[in-house]
């Protein structure tokens, strides 16, 4: 057979050779492994679920709050905010403290826009308790929380405690993960 | 997610999974490119015959389903890889009998390719008899009474075939990861050249103008040709057959099998755009048994080489794949007897070479018995194929059915590739993706099915038989053995998973899993 080469011929063959060596390009190059140790790893972290955020209202509180949102945003966990209402031992728990709950319900919205800023439910939780870290103990386990994050105030003055009686109780008492976010001092 | 039980639960001992080899990215892909790349050394031919000017417009109607199957295989081997294949998907998603007629199809299609494949390699050794014995195969066609077109020549090649492939199978042969390697990339370079200098020196565009508009067929052969175009793609299977002994199956076979699958399609159809542009229809249907080396005859510069180099290539890459037909078979019949489908009595071991002689022997005879009978209709090959398309449509069709049920009845288990076109949809208080590409592919896979039915003589009645014998068997089969016939049998899917994908060292489905499992119980808690 006498060779006859035409445009369209050419043309063909070039995109056939293209597409085969295309296909087996990306074939050849596939994911990393990953390790059974760094599964775990990475997945622990996806299964929090319930992200718990205690908060005062403060600066360090709310980075708490953004910080939780984005551990939770991959696997659109729900976000409990607490604000626990510290009644001294003077006062039966059920006391009126009404400018205590209106600094917990200002600084619960707060968190509660922060939430919805990254498409997350919020769930809301004004606590009374005599210590801040028996209440959010409390919460942690009638929410079934899977983590709570916490952001510590930044100042030390020197003293044994580091962390704080609220830490310390978490610490010792939290029924799940406690991460603890302290901005340099 | 168990399904229902009725009766006795199989052993868990029972069910075990073959050890893993450590099958690379490229021997993955070639272990189904020595299976499904093989095809159109047979097909080409074939559906030339039928199809004519519109060759290239069937195989890609055919090949465009066979894409669509090939996602839904690729999404059920990513998830489940194990060496099932079709009958366990079915079997999972929907239960024990649905597995059990999909087993049978499948099966028969295994015997077919002993049958089909042994014929095909024949078919290119005869390329050499005119330059050997100075006669053409076609020289030796006799009649016998009524029938006609017989060549017991051919038919006696193809019979030695099978049992050289029985006698080596009994005595126990390993497949060869690295000589199906080798092969495939030698035949993935021979087929790429003989494409590519093809449509740069032989291709001739005017010649595929005129033949599409001179010699379009009717629709009785268009549609004929597209159900037997199928056979192009024999084999998906490989795919999950090679999931069960790749290593991170999940990660690889996504990869390996669109890989494959898109390989063969742009093959399929280039092959024919470029026959029908080189030479008549004609030639091709004249020449059944080596289509591929007769084309790749005729190109210049390399046909002098490329010629015989496809025919031999052709005839030991089909030899293959008739072996896998033989090695396929007895691997169903291990997986289905697993699950109480069939009898263990299939997997007796030979006494002195611990291979499962009985499944060799009997599926073998059938082969054997397909090639003869088939011999005695006027063509071999289009009878094989007939009868081939049948059972490949029908478990085709369950893979699908058994795709979407498994979405709804097996959220949790992690799905590394999805079918693509999903739509999602609440199910019992959970978001579900819905699979609209699968029950296109099933009506696609329908249409096919009913083609068969309606055109093909001989499988629509071989088919249905086969079916109905094997029903036959399962029920006494099930009977005996205290088994529902249309009820299943209690499974520990979940532990099995957990199982399969820890061996898989899917490490990472596997937390997924667990999580998704844990999350499951733990609604359920709250429910209660």
């Amino acid at each position: 057979m006498q060779p006859q080469v035409t445009l369209l011929g050419a043309i063909i063959a070039i995109v056939f050779a293209t597409s085969i060596g295309g296909l087996l390009w990306w074939m050849l190059h596939p994911p990393a492994q990953i390790q059974p140790a760094v599964a775990k790893a990475r997945h622990a972290v996806g299964a929090f679920k319930r992200i718990l955020v205690p908060t005062l209202g403060v600066a360090y509180s709310e980075k708490a709050i953004e910080l939780a949102c984005r551990l939770g945003t991959e696997q659109k966990a729900e976000i409990v905010l607490t604000y626990v209402l510290e009644i001294p031992r003077t006062l039966p728990l059920d006391a009126s403290i009404p400018e205590g709950e209106a600094q917990g319900n200002e600084a619960l919205e707060r968190g509660k826009a922060v939430v919805e800023l990254h498409d997350l439910i919020p769930i809301l939780r004004l606590e009374r308790a005599r210590e801040a870290g028996e209440g959010i103990v409390k919460v942690a386990k009638e929410n079934e929380v899977d983590v709570i994050v916490l952001g510590i105030r930044p100042s030390w003055h020197g003293g044994q405690n580091i962390w704080g009686q609220t830490t310390d109780i978490l610490l010792k008492k939290a029924p799940c993960e406690v991460i603890i976010d302290k901005l340099p001092g | 997610m168990k399904t229902n039980s009725t009766s006795a639960p199989i052993p868990t001992q029972q069910v075990k999974h073959e050890l893993r080899r450590d099958v690379t990215v490229w021997g993955s892909f070639m272990w189904g490119y020595a299976d499904v790349g093989a095809d159109i050394y047979v097909a080409l031919g074939l559906v030339m015959a039928y199809a004519q000017g519109a060759a290239s417009l069937v195989f890609a109607i055919a090949g465009s389903i066979y894409i669509m199957i090939g996602f839904a295989y690729t999404e059920l081997s990513s998830a489940y890889p194990v060496a099932g294949g079709g009958p366990y998907f079915t079997l999972r998603g929907l239960g024990d009998f649905w597995g059990f007629v999909g087993g049978s199809a499948l099966l028969l299609d295994y015997t077919i390719d002993i049958a089909l494949f042994a014929v095909g390699s024949a078919g290119y050794i005869n390329f050499f008899m005119p330059y050997v014995i100075g006669r053409t195969p076609e020289s030796f066609v006799i009649s016998i009474g009524p029938l006609h077109g017989i060549n017991p020549i051919w038919c006696l090649e193809s019979l030695i075939i099978i049992g050289i492939l029985i006698m080596v199978n009994i005595r126990g042969i390993k497949e060869s990861s690295v000589l199906n390697s080798f092969l495939g990339a030698v035949d993935l370079m021979a087929e790429s050249s003989v494409i590519i200098f093809g449509f740069l020196f032989a291709w001739k565009p005017e010649m595929l103008a005129s033949q599409w508009k001179t010699q379009f067929p009717s629709m009785h052969n268009f549609m004929y040709g597209s159900s037997l175009a199928i056979i192009s793609f024999v084999g998906l299977e490989s795919i999950s057959q090679a999931a069960q002994e790749t290593k991170r199956p999940a990660s690889i076979i996504p990869r390996t099998s669109l890989t494959l699958i898109f390989t063969v399609f742009i093959f399929a159809v280039s092959f024919s755009t470029l026959g029908l542009g080189v030479l008549p229809w004609q030639n091709f249907a004249a020449r059944m048994g080596d289509p591929v080396a007769m084309l790749a005859h005729t190109i210049p510069y390399i046909g002098l080489i490329a010629g015989p180099l496809a025919a031999i290539l052709g005839a030991t890459i089909l030899f293959i794949s008739s072996n896998s037909g033989v090695m396929s078979a007895s691997r169903l019949t291990f997986s289905l007897s697993q699950f109480g489908i069939i009898s263990p009595w299939f997997h007796a071991v030979h006494p002195k070479y611990h291979t499962p002689v009985r499944t060799i022997v009997i599926f073998s005879m059938i082969g054997v018995i397909q090639t003869i009978l088939s011999f005695l209709t006027p063509s071999a090959m289009d009878t094989l194929g007939n009868m081939y398309a049948f059972g490949a449509s029908l478990g085709y069709i369950l893979v699908f059915i058994a795709l979407i049920k498994l979405r709804f009845s097996d959220p949790y288990t992690p799905r590394p590739y999805k079918v693509p076109l999903n739509v999602n949809i609440k199910y019992k208080g959970r978001k579900t993706s819905f699979p609209i590409l699968g029950v296109i592919g099933m009506l696609g896979v329908g249409t096919i099915l009913f083609e068969v039915v309606l055109t093909h003589t001989i499988g629509r009645i071989a088919g249905p038989s086969w079916i109905i014998l094997c029903f036959m068997y399962y029920v006494w089969y099930r009977k005996r053995d205290g088994y529902p016939v249309f009820g299943s049998i209690k499974h520990d899917w979940e532990a099995e998973q957990i199982e399969v994908l820890t061996s898989a060292e899917e490490y990472d489905l596997l937390e997924q899993y667990k999580l998704a499992l844990a999350e499951r119980d733990k609604k359920r808690k709250e429910i209660k």
